[in-house]
């Protein structure tokens, strides 16, 4: 029973803010899509004002309670799953990366058709086949006003953050398709009242900018459409980057001031923070192995979930505690990014 | 049985094509509505006896679009 409190709490704080982080974006086509529909029906109704026809609030907030249920839904039986096969049920970071490159190319084509770019940007949005519109015209009156929002937000499964992939493998380590669940649940259910807050107050605020509505959520989704390609590149170690980028350029400007260099034994001690590695850049000698010291002191965020991608390297490190990744030699020149395993936070070993 | 092509350029998102397709419940003389918001395009399938081609336009424009029928 303490573990789940701890889930819940763990939720509350940084599990709602990273995983918003992450799965904001999916959130947001979700609204995006929702809001534009009610801006079209009351278009159509301008003449005749339409008694029935839902409030802004309702049309808000229903989307964004129907997103968190099918989320809360789907992790819970995502635990049970975990705790019943008790064994590591882990996306590779390739396959993380491409996640993130598909939800990233997928948001940027909404936005381009939302300005209206190309007729064939139409095609990124999701059409459900006719009978399926017509079971669900007819099942519902309100159209398709959940639809959209309970299947996105059954897809963020497909791309948990750092700290719901700790919680996906202490489910794993329940062993117990109840257990596991149970503890998803709770992490879920404290992430939601963060996830509902923020998409509240950010949707309120597009509402008031009706006119420019369209623009507005389509510079949004392209914002969140980079974020989302970039941390798949820092997944895949790309020096093309944001972050590997401006790096590389404040180097080129000021030659290297690095922030840690190897001991006489080759050693390394990177500080893994709430907030990401510090310090962010490291110089190693070549030709040696190298000893990496990861230490964390009440550290929950993602950064605890460490990789280095060339070297195939993926740590779940403890809250507190010190963890240590040997290095094999490296060429002189060589550079190794390291990552958390959703390209949020970054930093770079240089070898010399 | 009739069946009559449009062209609906001004479907802007796929709930228009619900909107579109609920004149098959609301409206009678309709058989079956078929709408692309990917082609921007709707196919009828009407009752001609029941329904006439102007009524037709008509039920659509108030639904608040422009459809041009096509063939």
């Amino acid at each position: 029973m303490e573990s789940l409190w701890v889930a819940f709490v763990t939720g509350l704080t940084t599990g709602g803010l990273s995983c918003m982080a992450v799965q904001g974006g999916l959130l947001a086509s979700s609204l995006a899509g929702q809001l534009e529909k009610d801006l079209s029906r009351q278009a159509s109704q301008k003449k005749k004002t339409h008694p029935s026809a839902p409030s802004r609030h309702s049309a808000v907030v229903f989307p964004i309670l129907a997103f968190l249920l099918a989320k809360l839904t789907a992790y819970t039986l995502l635990g049970a799953l975990l705790g019943a096969l008790g064994s590591l049920f882990e996306l590779t970071p390739e396959l993380r990366a491409i996640l993130l490159f598909g939800v990233g190319v997928f948001m940027l084509g909404n936005a381009l058709r939302m300005l209206n770019v190309h007729p064939m940007f139409r095609y990124f949005t999701f059409e459900p086949p006719q009978a399926v519109r017509r079971w669900l015209r007819r099942t519902s009156r309100e159209e398709n006003r959940w639809f959209t929002p309970l299947m996105l937000g059954a897809l963020t499964v497909l791309i948990p953050c750092g700290v719901t992939q700790t919680m996906m493998a202490l489910a794993v380590g329940t062993g117990s398709a109840a257990q596991g669940a149970a503890l998803l649940f709770a992490f879920t259910l404290g992430t939601s009242p963060v996830f509902f807050g923020l998409a509240y107050l950010a949707t309120s605020l597009g509402t008031r900018l009706e006119k420019h509505f369209n623009r507005v959520a389509a510079v949004l989704l392209i914002i969140l459409a980079l974020v989302s390609v970039n941390s798949g590149l820092n997944l895949v170690g790309s020096p093309l980057s944001a972050e590997a980028l401006s790096r590389n350029a404040l180097q080129a400007l000021n030659p290297p001031a690095p922030g840690q260099i190897a001991d006489a034994s080759n050693t390394l001690t990177l500080q893994v923070r709430d907030d990401g590695y510090f310090p962010a850049e490291l110089t190693a000698r070549a030709g040696e192995p190298v000893t990496l010291k990861l230490v964390t002191d009440n550290t929950f965020s993602c950064s605890r979930a460490f990789l280095i991608p060339a070297l195939k390297v993926q740590r779940l490190l403890p809250a507190t505690g010190t963890e240590v990744v040997e290095i094999p030699p490296q060429k002189p020149g060589t550079t190794l990014h390291f990552t958390c395993s959703m390209g949020m936070f970054t930093g770079v070993i240089t070898f010399n | 049985m009739a069946k009559q092509r449009f062209s609906v350029p001004d479907m802007h998102c796929s709930a228009c094509v619900m909107r579109l397709e609920s004149l098959e419940d609301e409206l009678p003389g309709v058989k079956q509505v078929k709408a692309s918001f990917h082609r921007q395009e709707m196919e009828v399938e009407y009752d001609e006896s029941h329904l006439t081609l102007d009524a037709l336009l008509n039920a659509i424009q108030k639904k608040g679009y422009h459809p041009q029928p096509l063939d």
